[in-house]
């Protein structure tokens, strides 16, 4: 078997094999093991898609290109953080008495069958496999989402999957608009509903209908994609999850949906040759920034500011695709791998204050966490510094990139205005995070003497993200330099 | 390949079953019973699995066939069945009052099918058969979502999504005529089944929580 097979057959066996086990060590293991397996698969099939081009399997069914290749990175690294977090936070639920043994394997289970199905979003050529996928991560993760069982836990996923499963309905509708269009005038069925297929058509295409169907498919997957105004279910269910499912929906799922709805929108730019789905992007991410704001600013739960501090980074990836000029796409992608570092460690800390403190209010954590717990704050802190955008962390390269090319094309407006949401967004985690880190801790709580939970964790991934803000690998460079010229139409 | 005439009655039987789609989906909106609700989306259900076998049979499309086998055991049997059982395991019978009362929902659901008709108007030359098929496909959408929005039952909010996909489904045949490839259609047809029993899991949990199905309790999370 090859490397894309792989990529899917691994998790899909890890989560199949949790099935059978029992004991925790050895379900966190075999996750930890299958994602870094996966990592290692990334990193092979970055190596053959710099060489060869993009990778083809049975068929032409599965394919990647850079962009998928970057993709997949992507979430194979949140993913394996995520798993590694997991297992002692899980024992610390355990032992608290929060969870049952039963529902820690439904997430060992479940984690690995929702990577599974990232991973087949992404390397799925045919757009209806693809929807397929999408919709099988919200439903491999609504469980997840409603895994505490807790009245809010199980009205975030409520939301989450009826939402959701509206806008995919909605999505699929597109992808059958796409097809339609496809097939026009030919009396035979399409010989496959390849997006590299269409791509080759792209020129042929009924434009109404394809106009008809990327406004469709922007409403769908992107209100799986957590874009303002169809964002509403993010902070329900980002909020109320787990902090490794927040991480990974966070971090990866967000983006996934978004490659979902990049796929469309190079269609429909091949296909129409003008600006229509650019600027719908750019002004829905110009909203999503400007909407997270002021959220972030009065909000009184940890984990629902960080959704709304998501909403705003999606925003501005975007935007940065929207603006459409080489180096804002590429400073988009950028932006993609570095949030997907930051936003992990910030929820990873959340679901170590939540344990400690038993509440993710403001009010009621109180002052003096740094105190409580000094190594999940310090990671906390730098995690905040970097997703504020503030240097050395790589936030700030990338956001200086989309602004700077957006002010380069001409677009000084837009510019200003990310600009503007950008340093509200600052200023609200900042006010926010000053509420509860600094002074003395409330009612004598004291740290628990387990001050290193979950830090491995988060410190392999500060590592990467300081790691790769100073310095990025020439392959790396290269995949999202690819991306970036497939994204604006140039390969 | 095809003549002029079965063609012609093809697209007779298209437009009937449509409009039958159409009005078990203004019935479903008036109906209070649960279980007859169910009853009456495995009804429309079996229509479109038989607007799938006229295309199937007329116009040569082996792999519809397969379309029609799978609509008719997962939609027309195993679903209902499923939430059939559901129902009579949590012992409701009725839907609670809705937001707008049935009189003025009908009124909705006229608008909304006018609605419909204007804005698949322009694309009625794409269509591949029947008489405003595509419109019907709309229309479904459409007042599936207004269903949706208008009944606070779980189960109930559950159905609208699936009457909503039916009309999905209907597009994609009006469009193409022999809908979409068979893989495509398989991993819909797998994802429908599953979503609804992850669906039944959540319902059942949050039943077992509120000690209701009623979803207007869900409203903890706000800001």
């Amino acid at each position: 078997m090859s490397v894309l097979t792989l990529l899917l057959a691994v998790p899909a066996a890890a989560g199949l094999a949790c099935l059978l086990m029992r004991s925790r060590r050895v379900l966190a293991a075999l996750n930890v093991l299958a994602f870094g397996l996966t990592l290692a698969l990334g990193v092979g099939l970055l190596h053959q898609v710099l060489t060869g081009g993009a990778v083809t399997e049975w068929d032409e069914f599965l394919r990647a290109d850079a962009l998928s290749a970057w993709m997949v990175l992507l979430i194979s690294s949140v993913s394996l953080a995520s798993s590694l977090y997991a297992g002692r936070y899980f024992q610390r639920d355990l032992a608290a008495g929060a969870v049952t043994p039963g529902r820690v394997r439904e997430f060992f289970v479940l984690t690995p069958l929702f990577a599974a199905g990232m991973f087949l979003v992404v390397l799925a050529n045919s757009l209806g496999v693809m929807w397929a996928a999408v919709e099988a991560t919200a439903l491999s993760s609504v469980l997840l989402v409603a895994f505490y069982n807790r009245r809010t836990s199980l009205e975030g996923a409520w939301k989450y999957v009826m939402l959701g499963s509206l806008g995919l309905a909605l999505a699929l509708l597109g992808t059958v608009f796409v097809y339609a269009a496809a097939c026009k005038g030919n009396p035979q069925p399409l010989p496959s509903f390849n997006w590299s297929h269409l791509m080759t058509l792209a020129p042929q295409l009924d434009p109404r209908l394809i106009r008809l169907a990327f406004v469709f498919v922007l409403v769908g997957y992107g209100t799986k994609a957590g874009l303002a105004p169809m964002h509403t279910w993010l902070p329900d269910a980002h909020g109320e999850a787990p902090s490794p499912t927040s991480a990974m929906l966070s971090g990866v799922s967000l983006k996934v949906a978004l490659y979902a709805l990049l796929r469309f929108h190079i269609l429909t730019t091949a296909c129409l040759d003008t600006g229509f789905s650019r600027h719908l992007l750019l002004g829905l991410g110009l909203l999503s920034m400007f909407l997270a704001a002021p959220f972030i600013l009065v909000q009184e739960n940890l984990k629902r500011m960080l959704a709304y501090s998501s909403l705003e980074h999606v925003g501005l990836i975007c935007v940065g695709i929207g603006l459409g000029t080489p180096v804002t796409i590429f400073g988009a992608l950028l932006h993609m791998g570095y949030h997907a570092l930051t936003k992990p460690v910030l929820f990873f800390a959340a679901g170590n204050i939540h344990q400690t403190c038993h509440t993710l209010e403001f009010r009621l954590i109180g002052h003096g966490v740094l105190k409580t717990l000094p190594v999940t704050v310090l990671c906390l802190g730098l995690a905040a510094v970097a997703a504020a955008g503030l240097p050395p962390f790589g936030l700030f390269f990338s956001e200086l990139i989309v602004i700077s090319g957006g002010i380069a094309a001409g677009q000084t407006t837009v510019s200003v205005l990310v600009l503007g949401a950008l340093i509200a967004c600052f200023c609200g985690m900042l006010l926010q995070f000053t509420r509860i880190l600094p002074g003395e801790p409330k009612g004598g709580r004291r740290h628990d003497g387990r001050a290193w939970d979950g830090v491995p964790a988060m410190a392999l991934l500060l590592g990467g993200l300081l790691l790769f803000s100073i310095w990025l690998p020439q392959p790396l460079l290269a995949v999202m330099h690819q991306a970036a010229g497939i994204i604006g139409g140039k390969s | 390949m095809n003549t002029a005439l079965p063609s012609e009655i093809a697209s007779q039987l298209i437009a009937l079953l449509a409009a039958l789609m159409l009005v078990v989906q203004l019935l479903l909106v008036v109906q209070r019973m649960l279980l007859t609700s169910i009853r009456l989306f495995a009804l429309q259900s079996l229509f479109l699995a038989g607007i799938a076998g006229v295309v199937a049979f007329f116009h040569g499309a082996i792999h519809v066939y397969v379309v029609v086998v799978l609509t008719l055991v997962g939609k027309v049997l195993f679903l209902p069945w499923l939430l059939d059982r559901q129902v009579r395991r949590m012992r409701i019978v009725q839907e609670i009052e809705p937001l707008v009362n049935f009189p003025t929902s009908m009124l909705v659901c006229g608008g909304l099918t006018l609605l419909g008709y204007v804005v698949s108007r322009p694309f009625t030359s794409l269509e591949r058969l029947g008489n405003n098929t595509l419109a019907v496909a709309v229309t479904l959408v459409l007042t599936g979502f207004f269903l949706m929005i208008n009944r606070l039952k779980a189960i109930t909010q559950v159905l609208a999504l699936l009457t909503v996909e039916n009309g999905v489904m209907l597009a994609a045949v009006a469009l193409t005529a022999y809908g979409m490839p068979l893989v495509v259609e398989l991993c819909i047809f797998f994802d429908v089944l599953v979503g609804v029993m992850i669906l039944g899991i959540l319902v059942y949990r949050i039943r077992e929580t509120f000690a209701s199905m009623d979803t207007s309790k869900l409203s903890q999370l706000k800001g």
